[in-house]
């Protein structure tokens, strides 16, 4: 085993070099997605490469606030990328998503006039993003649970939760609230009367005021552990996203755990959310861009999304193709009535942010 | 009497147990037949199936291995230079800067390396072309500046153990300096070089908080693709191929301590021959 330098570096040489051998995709079109995991139709993107012959490159983040750091820091790479609508103003205020043209999207036509509306409150004339999945603020409950503990109570009314003494009897059954100051903060101002969408910043101590005889109720502040707690039967009155109950139901349906689930959108109003679908404008494959959105949107293909997703899509065409057991679920497609309780929450200036995340600490904390 | 052994015993029980319980418990669930993490459903090898069958895990566990053989080569041999520049040279100008900053990533966040990488990268993109786009190439620099750190202490901590008139001598019996350390310098210090490749290639494996600043398109490592998929929960086929990692880094550091003792083992022996021709 002697080497002479030459040997050695050579050896070397070829060793580093070889992860680098493999098929570039570069000369024959791709199109590079960043999105969350698992938030596309199971075969979506194989169907887009055979019938286009552009390669998708799908990478996922595990937060938003790690995608948009690197979108704000740029040349990211990607062509498309998944945003939830509400922090779209801070990123359109900073150049980094190009607008899109609407004549270039065949089924733009389809999307639902309710949803581009919400979608505007963020993006004027809904010129930067694409609404691919919406849904609401709501509660999950374990309705077996619930009822043993309040055989009468309202579950559309959130004083089954804000109740000081509702929560303690539920107490023992496990109540969670969703770990998002954007989402809990507007729900509770509604419940108390208030506007929502508020920028007087002193209102939010009434919120906190509202939340700390309740607080040693709360079991927990949690955004995803509750897709497992739920079945498992360690939470009975949840504060979820609206998709998140069907996959929770799924998911017990699985485990062959007998369970009985139900959402409701409070009476006072919850915010709705919209997650939409932006190119950077330092996209380098702005054609391929535009090929797949203009793919995505076709009505079957996007109700293929929401057959995997348990979310809603935004295309009042595809609402018929999607699976029936989800179409005809309200708390993913709302009924009219839930409709109206839904609203697209303004905005936060900066002010608003700070005094909202320092409210949040009081609360979490129990102030 | 015998008090002390049994108290010292289950310390070494319990030790053992907080370590591997969790590992052991995700083994189990691995051949879990439900899809919860948390219900046991009964016996069943279906989500190695599925895993096999899914091309995103696959495809990103083949990647974090190739960053990790590449970042672990290249930072063992930096480091191995390195090393070897602080512990055999006695006294050069910015010794004491030299040896401070190549220990300072060691305390410094993940967070703060991972931006500043970042913002490095973007800035020499826009000055100089290069690096196009974050991917492959960038991911494995951000790993060799993290793992060249330990590599450095290894081979320094375990060159200064060793004898320096060895290397004299034979530099006096007419060695040029790459035999020397072709003969006695890297001979001396493999044993440090394997477990510092050995750590580089764990550091890279695992890390996800540098990883997340600065990967490009179509180059999502495993550990970001597990966290990232923890927003929908995390399916069993990842406790699968967790299993399937943990069954191949047991056999690889299995065989890394039988090569290590027995080189250590010669060593002796060899010293041993030494000392005995000596006197």
């Amino acid at each position: 085993m002697k080497f002479n330098r030459r040997q050695t570096f050579a050896a070397l040489g070829a060793t580093l070099a070889m992860p680098y051998v493999r098929p570039s995709w570069a000369q024959a079109g791709s199109v590079n997605i960043y999105n969350w995991a698992d938030y596309i139709g199971e075969t979506t993107l194989e169907d887009f490469e055979t019938k286009t012959g552009i390669k998708p490159v799908y990478d996922t983040y595990a937060s938003a606030e790690e995608m948009q750091a690197k979108m704000l820091a740029g040349q990211t790479g990607y062509d498309v990328v998944g945003h939830s609508g509400l922090n779209m103003p801070q990123m359109i205020a900073a150049g980094v998503y190009q607008p899109i043209d609407h004549g270039r999207i065949a089924n733009w036509k389809d999307m639902d006039p309710d949803v581009l509306a919400m979608e505007a409150v963020w993006d004027k004339d809904n010129a930067h993003g694409v609404p691919y999945m919406w849904g609401s603020v709501g509660v999950t409950y374990n309705l077996d649970m619930v009822k043993e503990r309040l055989p009468d109570a309202d579950l559309n009314s959130l004083d089954v939760i804000f109740k000081p003494e509702n929560a303690a009897k539920l107490a023992d059954c496990g109540i969670s609230l969703l770990d998002s100051p954007t989402d809990v903060i507007p729900m509770a101002l509604r419940y108390l009367g208030m506007d929502g969408d508020t920028t007087n910043v002193d209102d939010y101590k009434k919120v906190v005021e509202l939340l700390k005889p309740i607080r040693k109720s709360i079991r927990t502040f949690d955004n995803t552990n509750y897709l497992n707690a739920i079945p498992n039967g360690e939470l009975c009155a949840v504060n979820t996203w609206s998709g998140d109950y069907l996959v929770a139901r799924s998911r017990a349906k699985d485990a062959g755990v007998d369970i009985n689930l139900a959402y409701f959108v409070p009476k006072t109003g919850a915010p709705a959310w919209v997650d939409v679908l932006a190119l950077p404008s330092d996209a380098k494959n702005v054609e391929n861009g535009y090929a797949f959105l203009n793919f995505l949107m076709q009505p079957e293909v996007i109700a293929a999304c929401s057959d995997f997703t348990g979310y809603a899509n935004a295309s009042l065409a595809a609402t018929a193709l999607v699976k029936e057991s989800i179409r005809t679920d309200p708390a993913v497609y709302p009924d009219a009535t839930v409709k109206s309780r839904l609203w697209a929450p303004k905005p936060y200036n900066e002010d608003q942010d700070r005094a909202m995340t320092r409210a949040w600490t009081e609360i979490k904390t129990g102030g | 009497m015998n008090r002390r052994p049994t108290f010292l015993l289950s310390c070494l029980m319990f030790g053992i147990a907080f370590l591997y319980v969790p590992i052991l418990s995700m083994i189990v669930f691995s051949f879990n037949n439900a899809r919860l993490a948390t219900v046991w459903g009964g016996f069943s090898t279906k989500w190695y199936g599925k895993l096999f069958q899914n091309d995103q895990v696959l495809e990103a566990a083949f990647l974090s291995l190739r960053v990790a053989l590449v970042s672990a080569t290249v930072a063992t041999i930096l480091g191995t230079c390195a090393g070897i520049a602080l512990a055999r040279l006695r006294r050069f100008r910015g010794r004491t800067l030299l040896s401070g900053m190549v220990t300072a990533p060691l305390i410094m966040p993940d967070v703060i390396t991972g931006i500043s990488l970042l913002i490095f990268f973007i800035l020499l993109g826009s000055w100089i072309g290069w690096p196009a786009e974050r991917g492959f190439t960038t991911v494995a620099l951000a790993h060799i500046t993290i793992s060249v750190t330990y590599v450095t202490t290894i081979i320094q901590s375990r060159l200064s153990q060793s004898d320096l008139s060895v290397e004299e001598a034979a530099m006096d019996l007419g060695s040029r300096p790459w035999q020397v350390l072709r003969d006695i310098t890297l001979p001396i210090i493999s044993p440090a070089i394997l477990s510092g490749w050995l750590l580089a290639f764990t550091i890279s494996l695992d890390e996800v908080v540098v990883t997340s600043f600065v990967t490009g398109p179509g180059t999502t490592t495993l550990p970001i693709l597990i966290w990232s998929k923890v927003k929908l929960g995390v399916t069993p086929d990842i406790n699968a191929l967790a299993t399937i990692i943990v069954a191949v880094v047991t056999v690889g550091v299995l065989i890394g301590w039988a090569i290590l003792t027995r080189s250590d083992r010669r060593r002796r022996r060899d010293m041993r021959l030494a000392e005995q021709s000596n006197a």
